[in-house]
Parts: structure tokens; C-alpha cells; sequence
């Protein structure tokens, strides 16, 4: 396999030429031709410079490591190299490409990246971390603790990209530590409308069998409505009921949680995704854990996606005959998009089938069986066999048609087509089985086809019938058996037996003309080829034919074979499917595929709805919480932090004896405070992503708690010993993206209470919209010298213009006002080099505005640039490739209009400040303040 | 979710039988899965091998797209949307590649195919399907072959009499890969708006439109690299929904209309505007559907006579007639009726030459191809089939007739694009193409 060209164009110093190989290389592999003797050759490589033989070096090493464990392990120095990497592209190419080599040496090694990947600013590296997770689990799944830390880290992650793929990681790592998702279930909840699509898919499958755990049934106490929705098994449906109302009787009414109605209401837009993965996810969501009155929400969206490929059909259409057993009603009014084309699969036109069978009811059923009658006609014969059937179905199903159902499938016998005439005889077969005595003239008209119908089956099952109802057709039936005596030696196997069968009762019922017949047929029987057969005559003579010796069982023997046999049920295959998660593919299967996560029971009673609870400043960062405390309770600047332990309750009190634990459990100081430390990186791995590697060793230095402005509200003299300050905390306000988070702090400095704290008559200009703190109450009493903090949401409408409103206690009234500086009408938003060129190029002309200053002698250093300006500015920094430029971006909080500042130092200390934004005011306002900021 | 996916074996097509593209995520996979499928895909009958399948603990599931089958396999439970959507995703962006879905292209660029597997899945996960963002990733270019085709003349009517050439895009045009950054040749600024719809209809013997039932969708290939806002303005007279009627008469009506996301909204509901930046490659903006009513008559009509003549021999008497406006033709119409299974030739008097009808002993049936059918004309065909055994039931297995066609500037609904704009007009020449085509589903006709 000598490949020397190769080699030799690897080992030049021309780009171009290893770039060449490197794509022949990577071509070869694609076809699956080996290229594994080229490894000692390409790994040289992977130093590169040229970042497009790096990448395709790295899918080589990708693919080949595992069998050159030895040779892989040069290159390992080299990625290590590249998570140090300032481009953040290359951090997360190299720990994907880390974690990809499958050789146990470096299990370390994979172990440490992937913690520091977890704390990268960058969420593109964290989502990387996030991904290597289970890489590295099924490399040595004795990792399995340490890699839980990591995965319990990240969920906390607020990033939509990492969300998805941490999920992921969770579910194939862990999938039975339900409990880390308690905290993050909220949260999750609300960013899946934000995360990418197959995120979404993981997450939204994750939370179906979190709810199941956690939740209520919420149809527990609803007994009647299957009634209405029609279930096909009565008794077992009688039994329910009567359970159901026995349940009803001690239960009390069922009331559901508010994070059960959460998941419903935030997935249900999803439905109307353009990924059929994500709406069959909301669907089986919806399956599972709605209440039956909402389920039916998601007919139309599945119905919708029968209009896409056929595969996607196929599956859809697996997944709808399974609810259709249950859930009948919802899919009723889409019975049309049933019907069947002369365009589908086969296989298609099946499961069409299957639903519209599982659809026919009283009202319907002449339509369906109409639009059956046409398929009759078709060339499909696979095709027509399942119609026949369904006719079967439905006739069985549905009592009032089941005579007009008998003779449409009686005139069918008449088809030219054997096959068609075969399978109406074995669905007669069945339905005459329930009602014999009423039929004697089609079992006539059948026996007569004997003479025409070659298919084994249909002999086979016509012989049956006359044998069961011979008394219904005692002349026929001896005449039947004389000619099938006849042609016996030439019959298949289940004629044979049928034969058989039809002798010996017909030698039970009227012995006086068949029992000649019988012996012949026996006789025969004995020298067949088949012993089933030979056997068969042999047990049957014995039992029928009186002897001497004939045993105990010779009298019985017409119970025997003349017993009343049930009418068999021609049900759904797809009954009992439901027990597969919908969307699985288990489910598909029908069987268990490996690593199927079963769909568990309603718990009984609903456990601790508490543990979702999340402190509401943990979002404003708890870590300050412990650290502030311990220093100075209540002062000033760092009041912020301070939790607001009376606002909400419980968390809250728990979240005190944590700290009062951790109090006397530790007395040094030290410990206390790295273990706020710790927790303080965690809580703000969102915010870290703003600055530097650089700043981030510097992290005391600029806690956030410096960079936070206090604004004075109502200073305490004019407010009578209320004095109220606030800020903007730049967390996302959740219950509305479109308004700034206003964080609001009271202190009360009078020796009485102070009662009933709200909002009152705000003056707005136009498009503003003011969402209040929820007003404290009136039981709430702010003791004397206490101080607490809530939060409220502004929608500036992207202006600086105040928002004016009246703050009212329980005895007085104050006029105040807040202004936002421009800073804070922006979300940091999270851009790549490229991405920003992108935007920046379209927002030139009147969109840009650029300035000239003097770096002020504080700001000579890039670090220096970047605290300021975020100081000033809600901005994100954006990774540059050149050292002398600082790039941010952020969007407008209402609006969503990107704006972006880019700092370019020049040499001598001066500078060029461009701020790009569709929104000019804001742009020159920015400028202005940035400016500032950077000249002090 | 169980997600394990390992889209292993994106191999491909059953004619050869070899694999044209593989890869092994998760290091799990049999060497010989490929040979595995294969078999399974052999040894079925049918149209249409079972979308999953499997064998011992390793399941398979393909979609099949230009003749090819991308397939992938998994030991673990997946879920199986998820894969079929990647699957599907994952033809698409080979298309917009390599500009066109064939084994012809997919040969020619195994290397950017295979950069592209290895960017959007990772371990058997997802990581992106989005052209934008692969865009940044993928180093290798698209290799295409632009050979003379007599495709790019099939636009061009008759005696050139209808053609306006300037105004015809060749179709070659529309499959080219979007990456050309390169090579600075081949990157014209052209977005392409095509309104497809397909429609599916059963009229009755009686000649009574049982069901109808139209799907449309605005599909735009764009080739722009940095495109702005496009707006697309569609009638002002169109509708969604019963109850909403607008302007006076011919109102364009759909029963339901999605968009994509990245459609903005804003003006649509008064001016009918969409609003949108689309990125590079293919994507459809707008799905429409219609049923049980069309704002005009079905496209054709048919009136059958099929009685017994003497002896053996069955006549059938069609009558077929277009009833779309004189200005549009129908192409490639192919009407096919089933006749008795025991049926043994057929002789048959058509009105012209160009068109041929023969009789297909496998599928029993009579097969009419008319190759152009202009708006209001009728067409007649005679059929005698020998049918030995003859009998009054066998007329009974005639039909029902189905039929397939093409309506090139035809769309059902009516649904018509005003207007087209970039904006800001974009500073280079730009191409805008705006084409119309009406696909026939399913088209039935009983007897």
C-alpha cells in the first residue's frame, strides 16, 4: 500500500501541496479505503499552522487514533497547547478532538481538560465540555463521580447552547440522578423555546420523565371523559370506572402544580417547529402528561406532519395508531388526512389503515367503509388483504354494520381475484363465529367455493366453518366431505388437518351417512407423508371410533370437538403499544432497544414540590450572599447582595440555616470563604464569559459588587426614615425579556414598622411598560432598621427617558423617578469574530459612529479598556484576533437591536471608539458615556 | 433522550450495491453493517423497504433521497424522528454543497461531504445542521460537473414562439453549490423564489370532485453571500382560513399557512408582505394547504365509456379534456388505468402521433402518455383489450384511472408572487427568478 506520494507531499513545506493530501487522505477514508499506514506521516501535521490542514488532520486522527494508540499519544502535547488557545475555536476543537481519541492513557488528561473547559468563559468551549462527557464515560466508566460534578456544574450553565447538550450528557451519563435536575427544571423550562432544535428534542424528552416522577396524574379524577372519548374494552372500562370513582371519593380535587402547567404551556409553541423530531417530542409530552382536555392540541400539528417525506410519514403514522386506541377523539376530525392515496407506500397505506380502523365508530363508519370499498379496487394486493381485514375490523367493532360489512365482504367472493376471495373467506369466517345461527345461506354460498378456491387458507377455513355450524347446513356438509375425500392426496397440509377435523364431526353429528366417508379419509390420513398428520388420524380415530378398549375420553368425545369456541377479538396490534414511550424507538420496534428508558408510573402522591425552588438573588448571585454576609450585614454598596430573606419565604429561610450550618460546622475563616469561592465561579460562569482570561485571574479585583452602581430613589430624609435605593442588577428579568431588571433595595431607618410597600399610578411615556415587584402585602412589616430587596421589570422601550410612578407605604406617598443610564438598555450578547464582521458590515453609513480620544492614563491596558467599558455598558466581549482591538456586543433589551463598540488602541495612547447600532440615539448616547469613561 | 445516536453508515445507493460514504461514529458498528443492510434492502419485495429495521441489537434507519439511501444505524434507543429529520437535513445540506443530490455528485465530493459529517455530529450527537454556522467550518470545495445539458433547453416553448429567453432561468442555474467563495467565477448573485404546489384530487364516477386537496409551499434557493431583507409580496387578495375574505371576488384562499422561523410577519397581515433574510442554500419560507376545495376546476376531466364488443374484447372509450386556461400546457401527462388480470394485448387509436399508450402485463394496467396537453383541448383514445373469459364482472375491474402531470406556471390556489425586492438593493447584479409549477400527488379518477 505504498502511498509515497502522499508522504511526500505531507513532508514538503508547501501548504498548498499538504492541504492537497490531506483532502486525498481524508476522500479515501470517506469510501472507506485504509489509510492507517499513513499516520506517522499526517501526525506530523498537526502542528500546522495552516488551519485547514489542522482540521483535516484532526479528522484523520479522530478516526485512526484508537488503532495507532502509540503514535496518537505525540499529538496529544499539541491539543493540550490548544485549550490554552485565546480563539476560542481552537479551545473547542481541540478538546473535541482530545476527547475523541479513544486510548485509556490519557483518561487523565481528558479528565482535567474537561473541568476547565466546564469554567471556560466561552459557552461554545463549555457546550465542547459538555459533549466529551459521555466520550470520556465510555472510555472508563469508572469516572463516573467526578464526571456527575461536571454535569451537575453545567446544568446550572444559563446559556441556551449549553443547555441542550448538557442534557444530553445527563441522560447518558446519569439519567437516574433525577434530583440534579430539581434546581434547574425552571430554567430549563424557560430557555427551550431559545435552545436549538436537537437540544430541544433531548430536553424536552428528559422533562417527560422528570414530570412523571414529580407531578400528579392530572387525569386522575377525571372518570367520566373516557366515556366520551370511547374505549374499546367495556368491562375493563366499567372496572376503571369504578376505581376511578372509589379514587374520586378519597381524593381531594386534583390541583396542578404550577411547574407541571409550566412545562405544558412553555412547549406548546414548539408544536409548530419546523423540525419533526421537536413537535413528535411536544406531541408525546402531551400524550403523557397533559389532561385528557388538552391533549388534543397536538392532532393537528401530527397531521401536519404527514405532508413531509414518506419516512417521516411512516413514523408519524406509527405514533398515531398507538393514540388513537386511546385517545379516539382527538383525531377525529382529521380523518380525511387518513385517507389513502394511490401515490403511497405500501406500507403507509397499512398504517392508514390501521388508523382509520381505530377511528370508525356509529357516526363515521359509512364514510370509512365506503372510501374501503375503493381501495378494494386496487393493485396492490398486500394492500387489499389489510382492507379486507379492517372490514373484519371494524365489523367486529362496531355491532350496527356488522350485516352490511358481512355482505359486502360475501360479494366480494365473487372477485375475479383469488387473493381478494381468500381473504374475505378468512374474515367471514371470523364474524360468522359470533353469529352463526343467522347465516346459514353465505356458510351454503361458501361451501360451494370450495370448488374454485385454491389458496390453502380460504379451503382450509371454509371446511372449518362447516364442520363447526354442520348442523346449520346438514345436507351440504356430507357432500362436502365426499368431494374433499376425493381430492384428499392432493390438498396442502392445513386442508389435510381440516379435512380431518370436518370428518370426525360430522362422524360425531350424523354418523348414519359419513361414517364410510370418515373411515376413508382416516385411512388415507394414516399413510400421509406428514406426521402431524398420521397423528392427528390416529388421535382422532381413538377418540370417535367406539371399540372396546376405547378409553374414558371416547364419550366426551363430542364435547370435545363440538364445543362452543369464543369468537376470536380481532384487535389492534398497536393495542398496548402505549406502553413504549411515543416517539421511541422502542416504541417503533415494539420491542426494547438497548439503553430505552422506561416511561415510569404517576407517583402516588405528589413528592416535595419544594425542591424546584430556587433562591430568587441565586440568580443574582448567591456567592456574594455568603461572603458579604460574613463581612459587614447591611453595608452600603454591597447591600445589594444581600438576599432578601423575608420576600419569599421558604427557600429562603432554608437558604439561612445553610449558612448558619456552614457557620458552625466551620469556624475558620479561610474555609468559608473558598467555599464561597467556589460557588461564586459557579453562579457567574454566565458572566465570566463577558471578559478575559486575563480578568478572570484578576477576579477580586472587579467583583461584580464594585461595578454595580447604587442610585439613590427616595433619599431617607425626605422619605420620613424610608430610604430607597436601587440598581440595575443586568440579570435577565425573567417573566418578560423585554424589560430591564430593576433592583430595588428598602431600608428602613424610623423605629416603627413600615407596612404594605407597593407601586401606584406609574406615568409612562408612550410603549413603556412597568411590571411591578409583587407588592410585599399586608401582613409584611419591614421591622425597624431592617432593609430588603426586590426586584421589578422596566420596558424603557430602548429610550432613556424616565419612568415616573409613586411609591406608597401603608400611611404615605412618594413621587420618584428612574432614569437608566444608556449602559444598561442592553443584554451582552454573544458573537464570534466572524459574527460580529458579519453585523458590522451591515450596520456602516448613518448606523456607525466613531470617535478619536486619548486613552486616559488609568486605561492604557487592554484590561483596563474592558473593565471600563463593561462597567459602563451591559456588553459581552467578543473574542479578536488582533491585540490591539477590544471588541463588544449587545442587544437592546427591548428591541433586540444589536450593538456593538469596538475600542481599536493606537500607539501613543490614543484610541478609536466605533460604536455600530441600528438605533442611532442609543449609538450617540454610548459613545458619549464610553468616551467618558475611557478619558478619566 | 436516549440519544445515542451514531449515524454510522451514511452509505448509499442499491444499484451498485457498494457504499458510497461511511463513518463510524461511536467505534460500535460492525465492519460489515453496511453488507448487512444491504442484504436486508435485497432480500425485501415491496416499493419500499421498512423505514427501521433491524438486526440482533444493531437497528437501521434510512431515508431515501436522489436515489440514494442515507441510512444510519444504532444499537441504543433513539429517537427515531430525530434521526430520520437529521437524515433528511443532512440530504439537504449535500444538496446545497454540492449543488445537486445525485451519486454523480456525492462521488465527486466525498471529502467535503464527509468534513461535513464530522462537523455536525460529534460522538453521535448533533451538534448543528445550520448552513450558516457549517459555513465557517468546512475547508473543502465543492466539486461540480457543468456538462452541456438538454434540461436547460426544456424551457423553451415551441418555434421559440413563447420564449422569452432573457426571462428564462436554465435550470442548471438553480443547482450549483452554494460555497463558491474561492473561485470568484461562478458566484452570481441569484436567489431563486420557487411557489410548488402539489395537488391530489379523487373525482367520482359521476364526475363529482370527491376530494381535493392542494399543498403548496415558497421555496427560495439563495446564492447571495450576504443577502439583506428580502420582500416578497404575495397577492393582496389572499387568504387564510373560512372565514376571512378579503377584497371583492377572486380571493385566494388556503385552509392553513406555517412559516419558517426566520420569516418576519410584521406586514403580512395587511400588505401580504414576507418579510425575510434568508441565508445561503435552500429553505422553504411558506407551506400552505387547501382541501376539499379548489378556487377553480380540477385540471382535467375525463369521460369513460368501457363496454363489451363482441367476443373476448373489451372497449374502453376515453375522453380526456385540460381545463386550464388556454395559455397554460400540461407536460409529461401519464393517465393509467387497470384493466382485467387475465387481459393479453391491447390495440389502441389515438388522436396523435406523439403520444403512446401501451399495455404493461405486470401491473395490469394501460399506460396513456401524452407528452404536451394545452389548456381547453380534448384528447380521445380508444383502447381494445383482449381479454380471454370475458364476463360482465370483469368490466367491473376497470379503473380507477390515475393520472400524473406537470403544470410548468401553473399554481392551483391561484397563490402569485406581486413583487420581489431586496433591500437595500444590492450593489452588484442581482438576479431575481420567480417560478411556478404545480405537481400532480395523486389524481384519481373512478370509473
Amino acid at each position: 500500500m505504498g502511498h509515497d506520494d502522499l508522504k511526500e507531499m505531507l513532508d514538503s513545506n508547501k501548504d498548498s501541496l499538504k492541504l492537497e493530501a490531506m483532502k486525498r487522505i481524508v476522500a479515501m477514508i470517506a469510501r472507506g479505503k485504509n489509510a492507517s499506514d499513513l499516520f506517522p506521516a499526517v501526525v506530523k501535521n498537526v502542528a500546522c499552522k495552516n488551519i485547514e490542514v489542522k482540521k483535516l488532520v484532526y479528522v484523520y486522527l479522530v478516526r485512526y487514533a484508537e488503532e495507532q494508540q502509540d503514535l496518537a499519544l505525540l499529538s496529544i502535547s499539541t491539543f493540550q497547547r490548544g485549550l490554552k488557545d485565546p480563539n476560542q475555536l481552537i479551545r473547542a476543537s481541540a478538546l473535541r478532538v482530545l476527547s475523541s481519541i479513544r486510548v485509556t492513557i490519557i483518561v487523565p488528561i481528558m479528565m482535567l481538560a474537561i473541568k476547565e473547559a466546564a469554567s471556560d468563559m466561552s459557552p461554545y468551549v463549555r457546550k465542547t465540555a459538555a459533549h466529551a462527557i459521555p466520550k470520556l464515560y465510555s472510555l472508563d466508566p469508572e469516572q463516573k463521580d467526578q464526571l456527575i460534578e461536571v454535569i451537575e456544574k453545567l446544568l446550572a450553565d444559563k446559556t441556551t447552547l449549553v443547555a441542550g447538550s448538557v442534557v444530553m450528557a445527563f441522560e447518558e451519563v446519569c439519567p437516574e440522578r433525577i434530583d440534579l435536575i430539581h434546581k434547574n427544571y425552571r430554567k430549563l423550562c424557560n430557555l427551550l423555546i431559545d435552545v436549538e432544535e436537537w437540544g430541544q428534542v433531548v430536553i424536552i424528552n428528559m422533562l417527560t420523565r422528570y414530570a412523571r416522577t414529580q407531578f400528579l396524574n392530572p387525569n386522575i379524577n377525571e372518570g367520566g371523559e373516557k366515556a366520551f372519548y370511547g374505549s374499546d374494552d367495556e368491562d375493563d372500562d366499567d372496572e376503571e370506572k369504578k376505581a376511578e370513582a372509589a379514587a374520586l371519593a378519597k381524593r381531594k380535587p386534583y390541583v396542578m402544580d404550577p411547574d407541571h402547567r409550566l412545562l405544558l404551556r412553555n412547549t406548546k409553541p414548539l408544536l409548530q417547529s419546523r423540525n419533526a423530531a421537536v413537535v413528535m417530542a411536544v406531541a408525546q409530552l402531551y400524550f403523557h402528561l397533559a389532561p385528557k382536555a388538552e391533549v388534543g392540541v397536538i392532532a393537528k400539528a401530527l397531521v401536519r406532519l404527514m405532508r413531509s417525506h414518506s419516512e417521516v410519514q411512516y413514523v408519524v403514522l406509527q405514533n398515531v395508531a398507538t393514540m388513537t386506541i386511546k385517545r379516539r377523539g382527538m383525531f377525529e376530525p382529521y380523518l380525511k388526512s387518513f385517507y389513502i392515496r394511490s401515490t403511497d407506500p405500501t406500507q403507509i397505506k397499512i398504517l392508514k389503515l390501521e388508523v382509520l380502523t381505530n377511528l370508525a365508530n356509529e357516526t363515521n363508519i359509512s364514510t370509512i367503509l365506503r372510501e374501503f370499498q375503493t381501495y378494494i379496487k386496487s393493485m396492490d394486493k398486500d394492500f387489499v388483504a389489510a382492507t379486507i381485514q379492517a372490514i373484519g375490523r371494524c365489523a367486529t367493532n362496531i355491532g350496527e354494520v356488522r350485516d352490511t360489512c358481512l355482505n359486502g365482504l360475501v360479494q366480494l367472493l365473487s372477485n375475479r381475484d383469488e387473493l381478494v376471495v381468500a381473504e374475505s373467506v378468512v374474515v367471514i369466517k371470523k364474524l360468522l363465529q359470533m353469529q352463526p345461527e343467522q347465516h346459514s345461506d353465505i356458510i351454503k354460498h361458501m361451501a360451494k367455493l370450495t370448488d374454485n378456491i385454491q389458496v390453502p387458507m380460504a379451503r382450509a377455513s371454509i371446511l372449518w366453518l362447516i364442520g363447526e355450524y354442520c348442523e346449520h347446513v346438514p345436507k351440504i356438509a356430507p357432500d362436502v366431505l365426499r368431494k374433499m375425500a376425493k381430492s384428499f392426496t392432493n390438498e396442502e397440509d392445513i386442508v389435510k388437518l381440516q379435512i380431518l377435523n370436518l370428518a370426525a364431526k360430522l362422524y360425531l353429528t350424523n354418523s348414519k351417512q359419513t361414517k364410510l366417508l370418515t373411515q376413508y379419509v382416516l385411512n388415507l390420513a394414516k399413510y400421509d407423508q406428514n406426521y402431524d398428520i398420521r397423528d392427528r388420524a390416529r388421535f382422532i380415530r381413538q377418540l370417535i371410533v367406539p371399540t372396546d378398549k376405547s378409553g374414558a375420553l371416547s364419550k366426551y368425545a363430542k364435547k370435545l370437538f363440538l364445543a362452543l369456541k369464543p369468537a376470536p377479538v380481532l384487535e389492534s396490534p398497536f393495542k398496548d403499544r402505549d406502553h413504549f414511550q411515543l416517539g421511541s424507538l422502542s416504541h417503533l420496534l415494539n420491542a426494547k432497544a438497548g439503553g430505552y428508558q422506561e416511561l415510569p408510573d404517576w407517583p402516588e402522591s405528589a413528592p416535595d414540590p419544594s425542591v424546584r425552588n430556587v433562591e430568587v438573588k441565586d440568580s443574582v448571585r448567591a456567592g456574594g450572599t455568603v461572603t458579604l454576609r460574613g463581612r459587614a450585614p447591611g453595608g452600603q454598596a454591597c447591600g445589594v447582595f444581600l438576599s432578601s430573606d423575608q420576600s419569599s419565604g421558604e427557600e429562603q429561610k432554608r437558604n439561612r440555616k445553610v449558612v448558619k450550618e456552614r457557620r458552625s460546622g466551620s469556624e475558620s475563616e479561610s474555609e468559608e470563604e473558598s467555599e464561597s469561592e467556589s460557588s461564586e465561579s459557579e453562579s457567574e460562569s454566565e458572566e465570566e464569559s463577558e471578559s478575559d482570561t486575563d480578568i478572570k485571574k484578576k477576579k477580586k479585583t472587579i467583583a461584580p459588587s464594585s461595578s454595580v452602581r447604587m442610585y439613590e430613589l427616595l433619599h431617607r430624609i425626605t422619605g420620613e426614615g424610608l430610604a430607597v435605593e436601587y440598581c440595575f442588577s443586568r440579570q435577565p428579568f425573567s417573566p418578560d425579556p423585554h424589560m430591564v431588571a430593576v433592583q430595588i433595595q428598602f431600608t428602613n431607618n424610623t423605629s416603627s414598622e413600615t407596612k404594605s410597600l407597593h407601586i401606584e399610578d406609574p406615568k409612562l411615556q408612550s410603549g413603556m411598560r412597568i411590571k411591578e415587584f409583587p407588592e410585599i402585602g399586608q401582613d409584611f412589616l419591614l421591622p425597624a432598621g431592617e432593609s430588603v430587596n426586590v426586584v421589578m421589570g422596566i420596558d424603557f422601550c430602548d429610550s432613556t427617558q424616565a419612568a415616573n410612578f409613586q411609591l406608597c407605604t401603608h400611611t404615605r406617598k412618594f413621587f420618584v423617578s428612574i432614569q437608566p443610564p444608556v449602559g444598561e438598555l442592553m443584554v451582552p450578547a454573544f458573537l464570534t469574530e466572524n459574527e460580529f464582521k458579519k453585523e458590522q458590515g451591515q450596520l456602516m453609513g448613518m448606523n456607525e459612529i466613531s470617535e478619536k480620544l486619548n486613552l486616559g492614563e488609568k486605561c492604557q491596558s487592554d484590561h483596563a479598556i474592558v473593565e471600563r467599558v463593561t462597567a459602563k455598558a451591559n456588553l459581552s466581549r467578543v473574542p479578536c484576533g488582533s491585540e490591539k482591538e477590544n471588541r463588544f456586543a449587545g442587544k437592546t433589551v427591548s428591541s433586540g437591536s444589536l450593538v456593538l463598540v469596538t475600542v481599536a488602541r493606537k500607539e501613543g495612547g490614543g484610541a478609536q471608539l466605533t460604536v455600530n447600532c441600528e438605533k442611532m440615539v442609543i449609538g450617540t448616547m454610548l459613545v458619549k458615556d464610553i468616551l467618558q469613561a475611557l478619558t478619566q | 433522550m436516549w440519544f445515542q445516536i451514531k449515524i454510522k453508515s451514511s452509505l448509499c445507493p442499491v444499484y451498485p450495491g457498494d457504499h458510497l460514504i461511511y463513518k463510524d461514529y461511536r467505534g460500535e458498528a460492525d465492519k460489515d453493517a453496511v453488507s448487512i443492510f444491504y442484504e436486508m434492502v435485497t432480500a425485501l419485495s415491496g416499493d419500499q423497504p421498512p423505514v427501521v429495521m433491524s438486526h440482533k441489537d444493531l437497528n437501521f434507519i434510512h431515508v431515501r433521497q436522489g436515489g440514494l439511501y442515507w441510512v444510519a444505524s444504532t444499537k441504543t434507543d433513539a429517537s427515531p424522528f430525530t434521526i430520520i429529520e437529521f437524515l433528511n437535513r443532512l440530504a439537504a445540506l449535500t444538496k446545497d454543497y454540492c449543488g445537486s443530490l445525485c451519486e454523480k455528485s456525492v462521488r465527486m465530493n466525498f471529502a467535503l461531504i464527509y468534513e461535513l459529517l464530522d462537523e455536525m455530529v460529534d460522538y453521535g450527537y448533533i451538534q448543528t445542521t445550520s448552513t450558516d454556522i457549517l459555513k465557517n467550518f468546512i475547508q473543502t470545495e465543492a466539486v461540480t460537473s457543468k456538462p452541456f445539458s438538454l434540461f436547460d433547453l426544456s424551457n423553451v416553448g415551441l418555434f421559440g414562439a413563447e420564449t422569452q429567453q432573457s426571462k428564462v432561468a436554465p435550470s442548471a442555474a438553480a443547482t450549483r453549490p452554494i460555497m463558491s467563495h474561492r473561485s470568484e467565477q461562478g458566484g452570481k448573485n441569484e436567489i431563486f423564489v420557487d411557489v410548488v404546489e402539489r395537488i391530489s384530487v379523487v373525482i367520482g364516477s359521476n364526475g363529482v370532485l370527491m376530494k381535493a386537496d392542494v399543498e403548496g409551499e415558497i421555496r427560495v434557493k439563495c446564492y447571495l453571500p450576504t443577502c439583506s431583507e428580502m420582500r416578497i409580496g404575495l397577492n393582496e387578495e389572499f387568504s387564510i382560513g373560512k372565514s376571512q375574505l378579503r377584497g371583492y371576488g377572486m380571493a385566494v384562499r388556503v385552509d392553513e399557512c406555517s412559516f419558517h422561523q426566520a420569516v418576519k410577519l410584521d406586514e403580512f397581515d395587511t400588505y401580504r408582505i414576507l418579510k425575510v433574510c434568508p441565508s445561503q442554500g435552500e429553505q422553504t419560507l411558506m407551506q400552505y394547504q387547501l382541501s376539499d376545495e379548489l378556487p377553480c376546476a380540477p385540471p382535467f376531466r375525463l369521460f369513460p365509456t368501457v363496454e363489451k364488443d363482441y367476443g373476448n374484447r373489451l372497449l374502453i372509450f376515453l375522453k380526456l379534456r385540460c381545463d386550464l386556461p388556454p395559455k397554460s400546457t400540461a407536460l409529461n401527462v401519464s393517465v393509467t388505468v387497470p384493466v382485467p388480470k387475465s387481459s393479453l394485448s391491447l390495440s389502441q387509436e389515438l388522436s396523435s402521433p406523439d403520444q403512446t399508450a401501451d399495455l404493461q402485463l405486470k401491473n395490469k394496467a394501460i399506460l396513456w402518455s401524452i407528452p404536451r396537453f394545452p389548456g381547453g383541448a380534448q384528447l380521445s383514445a380508444l383502447f381494445k383489450v383482449e381479454v380471454p373469459g370475458l364476463s360482465s364482472a370483469s368490466l367491473l375491474e376497470v379503473g380507477p384511472v390515475s393520472m400524473s402531470f406537470e403544470l410548468p406556471k401553473h399554481t392551483c390556489t391561484g397563490l402569485q408572487i406581486r413583487f420581489l425586492r431586496l433591500s437595500p438593493t444590492h450593489p452588484g447584479l442581482s438576479q431575481r427568478w420567480v417560478r411556478y409549477v404545480t405537481h400532480s400527488d395523486s389524481y384519481t379518477i373512478r370509473i
